[in-house]
């Protein structure tokens, strides 16, 4: 075996975490039952290692045998699409009997799932359904908002166990087009923000950006306005376009906004939200 | 109920934050100019806050609820010439023939259009603000029932109606040959209230404008609005600002509790029963200044084109929805003030 394959496998294989190394060579089926049976695979993993490579002189492994494994390697570090699917109704449907869930993959790796929820005693109410869409090569999920509240924790443990993931945790983003998350999550906007001649990243069509404000106002040039109350103004600010990040930009040299901007208008790149609550300190 | 006080000559002058900066962009010139022209109207600079009216009393609520919760189209129409209520069951008909004519010449390309309509012209008791405005009268295409039953009310595809509330400034200027209605509300197809529009131009020899609400007068109306006492709140109060700039529109919205704007207009506040243009402009500063210290944006320099309250929504485009029984009267008496301006 050549000295270059015999190290590109001993690297391949380093890379494998411990109790994945079986699931992959015999997903690769290039080393037999009975070597593998040779293996102790509880020594140190450099022990292990070298015996591997020691089996794979002995069956003579060739560079495209070696290329083989890599991409075995790639294909089950990312994702086993069916063990998620059963995983993930198996969860639903011991809580809660009655669920219908579908799926439906495409491509970029996403699973949209439909679920329709019951209850115990309920048949599923197939019109008001929750959708889901999980991008299993990121850890990302998106949901529809149209929920019921009591399912929230439950689709929660079953996306995370599925996933095979530790936890879940909800961001503050919201829009109505999948696409405008997916650029702020996995952006895919134009980095160099500052500039005014950026060119308009295309997937950031209609974000919006929510804030609630509680704060109490502050009279200012106006003398004595509300000045005895202590109660903050309740409010809930809206800015939405079709590029809103390119139109908040714009604001400065238009002599709409002073500059520099608001960091509650550029900030929603960095935090990856875009709702916010402002509160008195 | 009294009319209002004679206009002062010029509307009083009102500080703005702009008034303190010390250089303005084109931009910023350019809206200013702009809006110091859309502004620049005679209308008073004080108007009463709206209250029950009392001939409101008289007006049946069940027989004027369809007029709520409903987004109607704004036009100012100028007097109708020959105009009587005593052949309304007429105008029914001939409009009914009109509708039908018009609807088959244009049969190529509105393939499968139901002919089964029927025309009513019916009156609205009680809808004026004086006892001079004449009667406000509505206008009906519903259609017609399958059923062999007389009795049988289809469904209503089209509703538009006529009023006058407060119409003193236009009444003392025509003849007796004319019947005055310079507000006319439109809700339903847009090519129904075309084809109805014409008929009543070719019958009646008046003319319909499109209403539009500029800024100015969006703010006289957050803040009228928010002047009413509610005894509870249906809806946020919401202003909507429009943004020109590159590449493409920002809509901006600023929802206030409809509390605490209650409770800054309180603090605004001074003449009793009264609203005036310093008021006017001190609220909408005020709403200006709290989200400037927030965002460091210039709302006035930017289109104000929509205001949002538990009286009403009205939207720059002449749209409006009243959502309050009890005010009724009052909104629409600014309204055909704005119509009224716009005939003359």
């Amino acid at each position: 075996m050549d000295e270059t394959v015999a190290e590109f496998i001993k690297r391949t294989i380093l890379k494998i975490p411990m109790n994945e190394l079986t699931t992959i060579l015999k997903a690769w089926d290039f080393l037999s039952e009975n070597q593998l049976q040779t293996v102790n695979f509880r020594q140190r993993k450099e022990s292990v290692v070298q015996h591997l490579i020691h089996l794979c002189e002995e069956k003579r492994a060739s560079i495209s045998d070696a290329a083989l494994l890599d991409i075995i390697c790639e294909d089950v570090d990312l994702f086993d699409m069916k063990q998620f699917k059963n995983s993930f109704k198996k969860i639903l449907q011991r809580a809660l009997k009655n669920v219908t869930v579908s799926f439906r993959e495409t491509e970029e790796n996403a699973v949209w799932i439909r679920i329709a929820w019951g209850t115990q005693y309920t048949k599923p109410n197939q019109y008001k359904p929750t959708y889901v869409v999980y991008y299993s090569q990121t850890p990302y999920a998106f949901t529809s908002s149209s929920m019921l509240r009591r399912n929230t924790p439950l689709l929660g443990q079953a996306l995370t166990i599925a996933s095979k993931h530790h936890q879940i945790v909800k961001m503050d983003l919201r829009s109505r087009y999948l696409d405008s998350l997916k650029a702020i999550v996995f952006k895919q906007y134009n980095q160099t923000y500052e500039t005014h001649n950026s060119t308009t990243p295309l997937q950031e069509r209609s974000l919006g950006l929510d804030i609630n404000l509680e704060t109490k106002f502050k009279s200012g040039l106006n003398g004595s306005i509300l000045a005895e109350r202590e109660e903050p103004l309740r409010c809930l600010i809206k800015f939405s376009s079709p590029h809103l990040l390119e139109a908040l930009k714009s604001l400065a040299p238009a002599g709409i906004a002073d500059a520099p901007l608001s960091p509650l208008l550029t900030c929603i790149p960095n935090k990856r939200m875009n709702y916010f609550k402002i509160r008195d300190k | 109920m009294d009319s209002y006080n004679a206009p002062e000559s010029t509307p009083s002058a009102s500080s703005r934050p702009e008034d303190y900066f010390i250089g303005a962009t084109p931009l910023q010139k350019r809206l200013e100019s702009v809006r110091k022209h859309s502004s620049f109207i005679p209308t008073p600079p004080r108007r009463k806050i709206p209250q029950c009216s009392q001939l409101q009393e008289d007006v049946d609520p069940q027989k004027v609820a369809f007029l709520l919760h409903k987004q109607w189209t704004l036009y100012s129409l100028t007097p109708l010439y020959k105009f009587s209520y005593s052949n309304l069951k007429e105008y029914s008909r001939l409009l009914n023939a009109f509708i039908v004519a018009e609807k088959q010449k244009g049969l190529a390309v509105e393939v499968g259009e139901d002919f089964n309509i029927k025309v009513i012209f019916s009156t609205l008791l009680g809808m004026k603000g004086a006892q001079r405005d004449p009667e406000a009268f509505l206008v009906q295409i519903l259609s017609k029932s399958q059923l062999p039953s007389e009795n049988r009310q289809g469904k209503v595809l089209w509703t538009g109606w006529f009023c006058c509330i407060f119409g003193d400034s236009l009444l003392e200027t025509v003849s007796e040959d004319f019947t005055c209605l310079p507000l006319f509300l439109a809700n339903g197809a847009e090519s129904n209230t075309a084809i109805i529009g014409t008929w009543f131009q070719k019958t009646f020899d008046c003319y319909f404008s499109p209403l539009a609400i500029n800024a100015f007068n969006l703010s006289w109306m957050a803040a009228m609005w928010t002047a009413c006492k509610m005894d509870h709140y249906v809806a946020t109060t919401e202003f909507l600002w429009s943004v020109p700039c590159s590449p493409q529109s920002l809509d901006i919205s600023f929802a206030i509790h409809p509390e605490d704007a209650k409770a800054l207009w309180d603090s605004v506040h001074k003449t009793p029963g009264e609203v005036t243009q310093e008021e006017v402009d001190l609220f909408m500063d005020c709403l200006y200044s709290h989200f400037h210290r927030h965002f460091k944006i210039h709302l006035s320099a930017t289109r104000l084109v929509r205001v949002s309250t538990s009286v009403a929504s009205a939207h720059t485009d002449g749209k409006i929805k009243i959502l309050c029984h009890k005010y009724l009267i009052g909104v629409l008496a600014y309204l055909t003030e704005l119509a009224i301006f716009q005939i003359e």
